[in-house]
């Protein structure tokens, strides 16, 4: 093996369709090293992982700079040499595993292919693809070959594509965000999964991230980017406790898990001085205890049933029967925060729909305001629904593109039959609210950020003057800096307008900062509920504990190789 | 798989019964009466009476569709009011000639459309994409009449490179060949160029997806990942459009077929409409709904066959 690093990228200089990229990317990936990538959308850190590749979308242009991967310029390469050395000495995990593996060829198939350039038989090949299977922790990898993608979770797939990318024996893996669609405890095994591998193997790895808090878990070293720029590098340990650049700051103070104190205010990238000075005590004055509950769900079951039209006809039993919701029962108060967590499928949007009046729960009463809404046809349900306000997880797809802000903010107003004298001033002041320019008004969902878009979300949910607010995942792909902002400004029209807000989310770091009592859910029941504080500093059940310890686990400080345990694997779960 | 196609094939067969009972449902309300035309003006009314009777037409509206039904079931169409043969033997006559001229437009609509299709999308913006892109618009915009006639006038009348009318020799497949070539061209045409612009279109989705970009960086050759993996999934929504659009290419084979001369379905319909053939029309509709029904449910399992995701009824 030569000397040197292992990649050596100097003076990239990138654009797509003449807006730059990259701009002077220059930083190695030492060999059999951990390197993160770390920075917020538009960095341009997953244009780094595909320049390797040389994997662009055919609108990129590489001005200037070289790609040394083992000493040679994989930018003056022929297609043809570049292919000999995708799939053998460099391999890819990518972000979505729904959208990773091949839809209408079976796992086993997908695993074999890629083996084209070993000369060993196809029983050979799926024995090793088995053995790797078995390795990333896939059960019964033998069957598990002749399943098509869509039949596995999205754990599980991503275990797969680890598994494509890993029996290729790489000299670099190239992850990109390979944990990010996935719940905290399947990150945390990943994560581990993702090291026990790489130190095994002794490939280098580029690991690409926004989460500051996977950093320390896997990388060696980090290269934080924003704007296409190298803001700072170095090991990692340096780099998150004495971060010389601004940005880098910034990054590290806006990640909440990371705001040791609770406090009900986050900082955000604008800065907020108050932060770590104010802390969050006691029961605030602004939930209002002595007046009946907003919101107040009891005993509440929600079953889903596929029934073939067929079977159904003859009378026959449903196919099956998947109870979603399970006796809940909680209140909401107003002024009051109440978080729901919960891993995907555990039912907690089920309820949020149900509170909604989107969903017809089998028993078990909803009260909003004092009326019940379940059985309410949906003309009685009109005047009720008013009262409240959805706030939906995908920004830009749940806002109607054809309309402009302004026309959109004000929507709802109509809907709901509120006069509106001048609907122009309205859309200005529900904008202000939100902390939005007037001349946002007249730009169409699609000119618009993640950012933008949520709170364009928050002045539609707000214009029919709502008193519960049901928010689901409004932190979901957001920045972290932005996170903040969004939440910041939940509180503060809380504060304003006393409105009772109900979270669904996953994320338990924004849980902590946001709600005030927090309802645990796991597969369809409630298996701890409590204030926010008490619940963090003294989980009772066995799961609360196994989800806080796959946030806190991280978050801790170093890599220690010491505990390199066999986490990977599948931990059997808690019954609830 | 098994239970995939019998599914489909039960409800194709649902979708002919409610067919056939509409059909006869229409039959009976449109104006004109076949025992009128069959005794013309000097018909007596004991004759009309005898004749309704002996045709079953003076029974009640159900018992009607139900004694056809089960006609049905024995192979039953009912006798031809003008030539008094059985309408079974008709259609059976000129089926084939039908299934020939959709079976061959089909292919040539697949085998042109889709590589057709497949370059443009992997030539996107080129200039040859471009040409494609007009010529696949230019070509779906021209009437099949007009291809039938000016086909016809050119290949035929003028060049005499292909024959003009009929459907060839019965047993010489090569003369039959031949003279498939121009109805088939008539009914096609239209096809290759609107398949061309699906493929290309789904193809460019389907180039974009991570599964493609993930089977590049395993260093898999670019001819296996556009031909064996995108195709294969892009071709599925024109495989939805081509078993449908066997409907719209049996209303281009009736002008083909009567341009040509061609004894098929199309013309037995459109001879048998200009007269009021009441057992003619039901069966050669009837044929032709079958033929309909069939190509549909072929294309739901072929879809099916090729992604897994819809034998278990998910989403793509």
């Amino acid at each position: 093996m030569a000397d040197g690093a292992l990649v050596e990228i100097a003076d990239l200089t990138l654009s797509y369709a003449g807006v730059p990229a990259l701009r002077s990317v220059t930083f190695d990936v030492g060999r059999g090293r951990v390197t993160g990538i770390v920075g917020e959308s538009g960095s341009g850190k997953s244009t780094l992982g595909a320049a390797i590749l040389r994997l662009l979308p055919p609108a990129a242009r590489v001005s200037a700079g070289r790609i040394l991967f083992d000493g040679r310029d994989l930018l003056s390469l022929s297609q043809r040499e570049m292919r000999a050395l995708r799939g053998a000495r460099i391999s890819f995990v990518s972000q979505d595993p729904l959208r990773a593996l091949m839809p209408t060829l079976t796992i086993g198939r997908q695993m074999t292919e890629i083996q084209f350039r070993r000369g060993d038989g196809a029983r050979r090949k799926r024995l090793r693809a088995a053995e790797m299977l078995d390795r990333v922790g896939v059960p019964n990898p033998e069957q598990r070959l002749r399943a098509y993608p869509h039949e596995l979770s999205g754990g599980q797939r991503q275990r797969v594509s680890i598994a494509m990318a890993m029996m290729m024996q790489p000299d670099l893996l190239i992850a990109d965000e390979p944990t990010t669609a996935l719940d905290a405890t399947l990150e945390a095994q990943i994560i581990a999964l993702l090291r026990e591998l790489q130190d095994e193997a002794g490939c280098a790895m580029l690991f690409v991230t926004h989460d500051l808090g996977l950093l320390p878990e896997l990388c060696d070293e980090v290269v934080v980017m924003e704007s296409g720029e190298v803001r700072e590098s170095g090991p990692v340990e340096r780099v998150l406790t004495e971060p010389v650049s601004d940005y880098t700051r910034m990054l590290v103070r806006c990640d909440p898990a990371r705001v040791g104190q609770k406090t009900r205010r986050l900082p955000t990238r604008s800065g907020n001085p108050d932060v770590g000075d104010v802390p969050w005590l006691g029961p605030p004055e602004r939930i209002l205890r002595h007046d009946p509950p907003m919101l107040v769900v009891e005993g509440l079951d929600v079953t889903f049933r596929r029934r073939s039209w067929l079977r159904g006809a003859l009378g026959a039993q449903s196919d099956f029967i998947v109870q979603a919701v399970k006796g809940a029962s909680f209140s909401v108060a107003h002024g009051e925060t109440v978080a729901i967590v919960g891993e995907s499928g555990s039912g907690k949007t089920t309820i949020a729909r149900s509170v909604l009046a989107l969903q017809e729960p089998d028993r078990g009463s909803i009260g909003i305001g004092g009326v019940e809404v379940v059985g309410r046809s949906p003309r009685e349900l009109r005047p009720v629904r008013r009262r409240v306000a959805m706030m939906f997880q995908d920004p830009i797809g749940s806002l109607s593109p054809r309309f402009t802000v302004g026309s959109l903010v004000t929507e709802p107003m109509l809907i709901h039959g509120i006069p509106v004298p001048d609907r122009e001033r309205e859309a200005m002041r529900l904008l202000d609210l939100v902390g939005l320019d007037a001349r946002f008004a007249e730009r169409y969902p699609h000119e618009l950020s993640g950012g933008e878009a949520r709170r364009v979300g928050v002045a539609r949910a707000l214009s029919s003057s709502p008193e519960l607010l049901v928010a689901d995942e409004p932190t979901a792909g957001l920045d972290l800096s932005i996170q903040g902002e969004l939440l910041n400004l939940l509180a503060e029209i809380q504060e304003q307008m006393g409105l009772a807000i109900l979270i669904i989310t996953h994320n338990l770091a924004v849980v902590r900062h946001i709600s005030d009592r927090t309802i645990v859910m796991y597969r369809g029941e409630f298996v701890e509920e409590g204030s926010t504080e008490a619940l963090f500093r003294n989980p009772r059940h066995e799961y609360t504990r196994m989800l806080l310890s796959a946030s806190r686990h991280l978050q801790s400080a170093a890599r220690a190789p010491a505990d390199r345990g066999n986490e990977g694997a599948e931990r059997p779960l808690p019954d609830p | 798989m098994l239970a995939f196609a019998l599914r489909r094939s039960l409800l194709g067969l649902l979708v002919v019964l409610l067919a056939v009972t509409t059909l006869y449902c229409l039959v009976h309300a449109a104006p004109g009466n076949p025992i009128d035309i069959l005794l013309g003006p000097r018909g007596s009314p004991a004759m009309k009476a005898a004749l309704e009777a002996r045709l079953g037409l003076d029974q009640p509206l159900p018992v009607q569709i139900l004694k056809f039904l089960g006609s049905l079931l024995e192979g039953e169409l009912g006798i031809d009011i003008k030539s008094r043969r059985p309408v079974a033997d008709l259609v059976l006559e000129r089926l084939p000639k039908t299934i020939a001229l959709l079976i061959a437009s089909l292919f040539v609509a697949a085998a042109f459309g889709i590589p057709l299709g497949c370059f443009a999308a992997t030539h996107r913006g080129s200039a040859a994409d471009r040409v494609v892109g007009v010529a696949s618009v230019s070509v779906i915009s021209i009437p099949p009449v007009i291809i039938a006639i000016y086909g016809l006038l050119l290949f035929a009348a003028w060049l005499k490179w292909l024959p003009a009318v009929g459907a060839g020799e019965r047993g010489d497949m090569a003369d039959q060949l031949n003279h498939l070539i121009l109805p088939t061209l008539a009914v096609a045409l239209n096809w290759i160029g609107y398949v061309a612009r699906l493929v290309r279109a789904s193809m460019l989705e389907i180039l974009n997806e991570d599964y493609i970009r993930n089977a590049r960086a395993f260093g898999l050759g670019e001819w296996k990942v556009v031909y064996r993996y995108a195709l294969r999934i892009a071709v599925s929504p024109t495989v939805t459009v081509l078993g449908i659009g066997v409907g719209y290419m049996l209303g281009s084979a009736i002008f083909a077929e009567i341009v040509f001369a061609r004894p098929g379905i199309g013309k037995l319909i459109y001879d048998a409409l200009l007269v009021r053939n009441y057992p003619v029309i039901m069966g050669s509709v009837l044929a032709s709904t079958v033929i309909l029904v069939v190509a549909t449910t072929v294309s739901d399992i072929l879809n099916a066959l090729i992604d897994p995701r819809i034998r278990e009824g998910q989403e793509s």
